[in-house]
């Protein structure tokens, strides 16, 4: 089982690898609405016991930190982000659309679309009778899509293993969850489907990673379709740039100081005498410096050539 | 209601819905993030407070929910706008646009009345191929549905306003680029008149006349085009440009009356090339002057690919300034 101490220093990594692609945004290197995921790292540094490698993962549109947890590599992984040729998809897919077949993973940038890929997935793992499991993603405001019935009520009638995390930031853009969901909230709409079902504390990485081993293995035995809602806060924009006029400077300084997976993970290792401070703090500057050095060599990458623009839309080129 | 000096387009949006709902107590809005934070691009601003949450409605993401309501609102008499944020998420609502929106006044043998508007962001800007689409050649094919795209800020009040005040269902697509724009440094179309005009939906313009060819084209193709033209003048090349403005009614007469005179024809589009509007004008050309009416033809469009995230793979598919004059000057060579 993965220690604190190393989900501390996961999450660490993931924070400062999406420092290092919100650069590309303010110093005009990358266009368009690049989607952070950070305060939402405990969910996906939660996630690497239970998953493996032929597990298949369909993430949404802030994908990135989904990516690392399933173990995507980090250079393509950036360089796809930066746009480059040597990206995951040689710059065609950019920061919104990752694809890494290698590792079972893939991205859409339409909300609630995540679901029925993952359920795809989840019913070809059964037709090929592994007991592989699917994860599909998506934020709380993609629990208002009708493909998230549909999903879950395919999953449950054909007892697929399937996972569908629901990371609750509370937010779809501006919208508060708690104005357009219907109660008994998202975990509750389980009994619906006669499906696993539960809540979860996504700030707190060991919550979350008990929370999500349950809902794996539950799906993995055969018994059908798990829902695990994960509450946790976006602190970023909804995208870089967003002026986020929907939240106060006061709730932000409230997420920052008591809704960090970050900062309450560090609390507890110091409490249970299993780092102090100075080694916390290398592993951050490991970390940042880590992230950096990837970032250069990423920028040192050349560009992708226009001439390729027009390949890879059919599997041969055209006659 | 005047517009501060300095106001972008977005702006002007948000101030034509503003005057079409207080004109008409019927009209209401309906989208993801329209209420409360004003719009996505501010296309939305002030219409909460002003009008409340039952007019200015924040809806969660369900846009085949919410679409579908807006068939049984106009049913009932309201004349709802609906916001789909980008045209690619036409996609999860297309069943009851296609089915219901395009057709309820058809299939009800004109008893039925759709005013409904969908408003929608289309167009490149860095991103990628889920959020980078115009579309509007897919919609034009289903009969029933009205599509304008409008180039400038005069055109995106006047037609706003008419796809409001229409008692059929019209898709304007704004373009995503351009939201944020001030209204002053657009090429066209800066002069806004104070009060409330129309401009009607399915009458091209013809931007810049010329002599040598005839450029038809729609949105911010028309200031693509116009830079062209600029480019072409000086090596002694005149473009007749046309502006466009609707796809569906298109005005083909206007285009055809100018080919008559310049002998050629390219149509510069933002959409994907194949099935769509430029083979469509290009058709209805031919038709109306005949094989030997015109001298030469061309159509510059998306190629029929995915629009690419990458800067150096984006410039290669969107028609730029450079593609058009290189196009046009084939053309007249
Ligand atoms: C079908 C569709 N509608 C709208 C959008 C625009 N959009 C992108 S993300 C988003 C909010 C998603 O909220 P949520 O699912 O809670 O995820 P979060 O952004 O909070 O992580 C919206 C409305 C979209 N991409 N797809």
């Amino acid at each position: 089982m993965t220690s604190l101490l190393d989900r501390y220093r996961l999450m660490a990594r993931m924070r400062a690898f999406e420092d290092a692609c919100a650069e590309g945004i303010r110093s005009g290197e990358l266009r368009g609405e690049l989607h952070l995921a950070q305060g939402q790292e405990g969910i996906a540094a939660g996630m690497v016991d239970a998953l493996r490698p032929d597990d298949w993962m369909v993430s949404n549109h802030r994908p990135h930190l989904h990516a690392i947890a399933k173990g995507v590599p980090l250079f393509p992984l950036m360089a796809e982000i930066y746009e480059k040729a040597v990206g995951l998809a040689g710059g065609k897919g950019g920061h919104l659309h990752l694809f890494d077949p290698d590792h079972r993973f893939s991205t859409t940038g339409i909300v609630g679309s995540s679901l029925p890929v993952a359920l795809g997935h989840a019913y070809a793992a059964r037709l090929q009778e592994t007991d592989d499991v699917a994860i599909g993603i998506t934020g709380d405001g993609g629990t208002n899509t009708g493909q998230f019935h549909e999903t879950l009520n395919m999953a449950a009638i054909w007892s697929l293993p399937l996972v569908v995390l629901v990371e609750n930031n509370e937010y779809a853009i501006s919208v508060p969850a708690s104005e357009v969901i219907a109660p008994p909230g998202i975990a509750g709409r389980a009994a619906a489907y006669g499906a696993w079902g539960r809540r979860v504390n996504g700030i707190d990485v060991e919550a979350f990673a008990a929370a999500f081993d349950e809902a794996v293995a539950h799906a993995r035995s055969g018994a059908g379709p798990a829902l695990l809602e994960a509450t946790c806060h976006r602190f970023r924009g909804h995208y870089e740039g967003d002026p986020d006029v929907y939240r106060s400077p006061a709730a932000h300084a409230e997420m920052a100081a008591t809704g960090d997976p970050i900062l309450i993970a560090r609390a507890r290792l110091l409490e249970r005498a299993e780092a102090d401070e100075s080694s916390l703090d290398r592993i951050l500057r490991e970390a940042t410096i880590e992230m950096a050095d990837l970032l250069e060599s990423v920028r040192a990458a050349p560009a992708p050539d226009p001439a390729n623009a027009l390949t890879d839309v059919f599997a041969r080129a055209e006659p | 209601m005047t517009l501060r000096a300095n106001a972008n387009l977005s702006e002007l949006i948000a101030q034509t819905m503003e005057m079409e709902m207080e004109r008409d107590p019927r009209t209401l809005l309906i989208g993801e993030d329209v209420g409360y934070s004003g719009g996505t691009f501010g296309a939305s601003r002030r219409l909460f407070r002003r009008f409340g949450e039952w007019r200015v409605r924040d809806t969660p993401i369900s846009e085949m929910g919410f679409t579908g309501m807006a068939v049984g609102l106009a049913m009932s008499g309201w004349r709802p706008i609906v916001e789909i944020m980008f045209t690619d998420f036409f996609g999860v609502c297309l069943e009851q646009i296609y089915n219901a929106v395009a057709k309820n006044r058809y299939m009800s043998g004109g008893r039925v009345a759709m005013p409904i508007t969908i408003r929608a962001a289309g167009g490149a800007i860095g991103v990628a191929a889920q959020h980078s689409q115009t579309l509007w050649g897919m919609l034009a094919h289903l009969p029933g549905l009205k599509v304008v795209a409008p180039s400038n800020p005069y055109d995106y009040r006047g037609m706003l306003a008419a796809a409001i005040e229409d008692d059929d269902p019209v898709v304007v697509i704004e373009h995503k680029g351009v939201y944020l724009e001030k209204i002053s440094d657009f090429a066209l179309g800066t002069t806004i008149p104070e009060g409330r005009y129309t401009v009607p939906i399915g009458q091209a313009a013809v931007v810049r006349p010329g002599g040598d060819l005839t450029i038809a084209t729609l949105s911010t193709m028309v200031e693509r085009s116009l830079a062209a033209a600029g480019i072409l003048a000086a090596e002694g090349i005149e473009a007749e440009i046309v502006d466009l403005r609707s796809v569906v009614p298109l005005d083909h007469e206007t285009v055809v009356a100018s080919v008559a005179r310049t002998g050629r024809l390219l149509v510069v589009d933002e959409d994907y090339q194949s099935f769509g509007l430029s083979g469509e004008l290009v058709s209805r050309t031919v038709e109306a002057l005949g094989p030997s009416g015109v001298r030469g033809l061309r159509r510059l469009a998306e190629p029929d690919v995915p629009i690419p995230a990458a800067k150096s793979l984006e410039d290669e598919v969107i028609p730029s300034v450079a593609a058009i004059a290189r196009v046009a000057r084939e053309l007249v060579a």
